[in-house]
This record gives structure tokens, sequence and C-alpha cells, in this order.
């Protein structure tokens, strides 16, 4: 009797060191996975992106029968939009020769707006939600690497968080804390532009925490969109992040804090664009390298 | 047969819980609410109650072993629900032996047991600094539905798996491991 009860102590004991010990090196600032795990992360996104694909046809049939619902009246306001994006459409394509052409005067080919896209379908979602992070079926092997943006159409939703061979996990937005970052700016006319740095998620209110640091034009207006500004070094500039919903001074009165809401959604996520952002021809960006580190 | 089988099964389930969340409507999964699907632990309670001899701990390795796995694909934090999920396996190995293996034991075993493991994962993620929420919120906002949501699919697997579990109990008779 004694000696179970001794041995089970002894185990229950060895357990929890090990426990702790496991903790403490997943929660340390990893590079890169062990080959074991990546090995595991691969095996299974592989069986799940064969799963994935019959679940994913039965809940897009649902799908499509509620848009059904809507189609009449988003047919009338898409008509609308098209209208105008006409007009939009030739500008652009104006200012895009435009941009390559001074580009070419300048000698300086890429600008931190330009990167290569990766396209990727999401195979699942982690059932923690504390996590916030899903998988997609792109690795190390199609150039996924740590620390790149991922993208839908309607904006960023996170950053790759770790990259197997064949899989990699994606750190959504909701996720975000003050160890991974983006610099972000509220683009104004002629260098008023508003810079800052994205904090954190606010669990409660379902925004991102974005401070402003530049001592710059301060006087915001609700739904104004929050893109990457590229100054950290990682993320490309440009991509679309929030609208801002409300803003706050900071406690002290200095800095000033505004709420962004993401304009992706975080829950329904099917195919995603990673981010690969080009080198600039100055290597001058090892300013900002906590940048989502 | 069921050696390769019920791995397999277990396999499954963990594959299922990465897209479980995608079958939910978006308004539920969007919400304050959190609903963790534990289908593993629930599978390895039946499996242990209608299927292990009653001095097996094959589960508990089996726990360990599954948990390890969510913990690499799913979180990446190692070690937490490969606990959670042994512990807990191994107390509910005690408790059974004072209920009878019928339906109603199941699902409050079950329940009890998920219930268990959620609070250990989250005691963890707690004190790792990962989840920092008031205790009262995680009661209202996590714990009840995972519970429900958890039972729920507990008495959807118990029809399809326990008359299995119960014919391969008998198919291995007196001969095989123990341990498995």
């Amino acid at each position: 009797m004694t000696f179970f009860r001794k041995k089970r102590l002894f185990i229950l004991l060895i357990g929890l060191i090990v426990l702790v010990a496991m903790i403490g090196y997943s929660l340390r600032d990893r590079e890169d996975l062990t080959t074991a795990e990546q090995f595991i992360k691969d095996t299974v996104g592989w069986s799940q992106s064969i799963v994935h694909k019959p679940v994913d046809y039965v809940t897009t049939v649902f799908e499509n029968i509620d848009d059904l619902r809507n189609t009449y009246h988003e047919n009338q306001l898409l008509r609308e939009k098209i209208a105008e994006y006409k007009s939009l459409f030739y500008d652009v394509q104006k200012l895009k020769e435009e941009n390559v052409e001074l580009r070419e005067l300048l000698e300086k080919k890429k600008s931190i707006r330009s990167y290569t896209p990766i396209q990727a379908s999401v195979i699942s979602r982690s059932p923690e939600q504390w996590m916030d992070q899903v998988t997609i079926n792109k690795g190390k092997q199609d150039g996924v690497s740590a620390n790149m943006a991922v993208i839908t159409s309607e904006g960023m939703i996170g950053k790759v968080e770790t990259a197997s061979p064949f899989t990699s996990t994606v750190k959504l937005l909701s996720g975000f804390d003050q160890f991974s970052r983006i610099s972000a700016t509220i683009a104004r006319e002629e260098g008023k532009d508003i810079f800052g740095m994205i904090e954190g998620y606010d669990e409660k209110t379902g925004n991102l925490v974005f401070k402003i640091i530049e001592e710059s034009d301060k006087d915001l207006k609700e739904d104004e969109l929050v893109f990457s500004s590229g100054m950290g070094g990682v993320f490309p500039s440009g991509l679309p992040i929030g609208n801002v919903k409300e803003v706050k001074p900071d406690q002290y009165g200095l800095t000033r804090t505004a709420f962004v809401e993401p304009v992706a959604d975080m829950y329904d996520i099917n195919s995603v664009i990673v981010v690969e952002r080009e080198q600039t021809d100055d290597n001058n960006d090892d300013s900002e390298k906590d940048e989502a580190s | 047969m069921n050696r390769i089988l019920i791995p397999f099964l277990l396999f499954l389930l963990l594959i299922l819980e990465g897209i479980a969340l995608d079958l939910l409507p978006v308004s539920l999964v969007s919400g304050e609410l959190q609903l963790v699907p534990h289908w593993v632990l629930l599978c390895l309670i039946l499996k242990m109650m209608f299927f292990d001899r009653e001095d097996a701990n094959g589960s508990v390795i089996y726990g360990f072993v599954f948990g390890f796995l969510i913990d690499v694909v799913y979180t990446g934090v190692l070690g937490v629900y490969m606990f959670s999920y042994a512990l807990v396996i191994y107390i509910m190995h005690g408790l059974i032996k004072v209920l009878h293996a019928n339906f109603y034991a199941a699902t409050l075993i079950g329940v009890i047991g998920v219930v268990l493991a959620d609070v250990f994962i989250n005691l963890m993620y707690s004190v790792a600094g990962i989840s920092e929420v008031v205790w009262n919120d995680y009661l209202i906002y996590r714990m009840l539905p995972t519970a429900l949501a958890n039972g729920l699919f507990l008495v959807f697997l118990y029809p399809l798996l326990v008359s299995r579990f119960v014919k391969w109990k008998e198919q291995r008779g007196s001969g095989g491991s123990a341990y498995f």
C-alpha cells in the first residue's frame, strides 16, 4: 500500500516537473519548431486537407442558400459601385504607369509596397480559442516563412507564426499582443499622415488597439481606414487593417489610442494570401526589427 | 484489428476537432462564447468504460499521446492538453468503479471529465499568461457552453461507438493485451 502511494506521488511530481519544463520550452522565443513537431504538423495537416474538402463543400452549399436571399439587394448595390469603379480604374491605370516611369527615372524599381503573393487555403482552425490560430496548406517548400503577413481580399488577417515544410500556422489579428506589433498609418494629404503601432487586441470590444506615436494631426475621424505602413521592415505597406471606431487619450493624456475594427472577417476564412515582402533596394530596414517578432 | 482501429478513430476525431468550428454558424463562434471540442477525451472515456478491463491503464497512455498531438498541432504550447487529458482519465478511471456502465453514467462521467479537463487547461494557460480572464467570466462564457456542447456530442457519439466497443471487448475475450 505505501509502496503504491509513493510510486503514484513520484510519478505525479515527475509529471509536474516535465510539464513545467515543456511549457517553458514552448513559450520561449523559438526561431523554429523541432523536426518532430514539423513532421506531426505536416502529417496531420495532410490528413486535414483531405477531410476538409467534403466538409467545405457541404458548408458552402448551406452558405450559398443563405446568400441567395440577399442577392437581389446586393446586386443593385454592386451595379452602382461598378459604375464608380470604371472611372476609378482608368485613374489607377494612369497613376500606375506614371509611377513606373518615375521609378525608372529614380532607378528605384521596388518599393515597400511591392510583395509576392502566395495563394493558400485554410485547412483547420485551432479548437482552443485562446490561441486564435489557423493552419494553411502552404509551407516552407512554397516560400512561406515566419512573420509574413497574411491577407484576404478584404484586408489583413494575421501573420505566419511558424512554418513547417508543407503547412504553416497563422496567428490571427485577434490573437495579437504587445509582442507582435504592426506599424500602421492613416493616409492624409501632404505628408500629414498619422503614424502609430497596432499594439494588441481588445477582447471585450473586438477592436485592435492603435497607439498613435507621431505628434501629427490628431483629429481622427471615425471610419478612417488604417493601413500597414511598412516602416517596421517586415510587412509591406498598404495592406488595409481596419476602420477607426473610437479615439481615446491614454491614461497620462500624452498619446492617443484609436480602437480599430478589423476590415477582414476573422471567422469565415477560406482562402488567404501570404504576402512575401520584396527586399527594397535601399536596405535600411534594421530600424524596427522587433515588429512582429 | 481494434488495435489499429482505436488509434485511427482517435486520430480522425483529432482532425475533425480542427474543422468543428467551421461547421457551426459564424454568429455563434464570433461572439464571446467559447466552445471547445474535447472529442478525443470523450471517446477515450467511452473506451475506458466499455472496452478496457477494470485494471487497465491503456486509456491514460492514449490520453497522454493524443493530448500531446493536440498540443503540437493546435496550440503550440506543449504539455497542457497532454497532462490534463492523462490526469482526467486517471481520475475518471477511479470514479467509474463505483458506477454501472450505462448511458446515464457515461454522460455524467463524460461531462465531469470535460469540465475537469477544461478547468485544468485554463488553469495552466492562466498561469502561463496565455489566457487573462476572470474566473467568473470563464465559468459563463467558456465552461458552461463547452460542457453543454460536449455533452450533446457525447449523446450523439454514444450509439455510434458503444456497441462497437462492447463487441470488440467480447471478441478480445480472455486473451490479448491487458493494456490496449
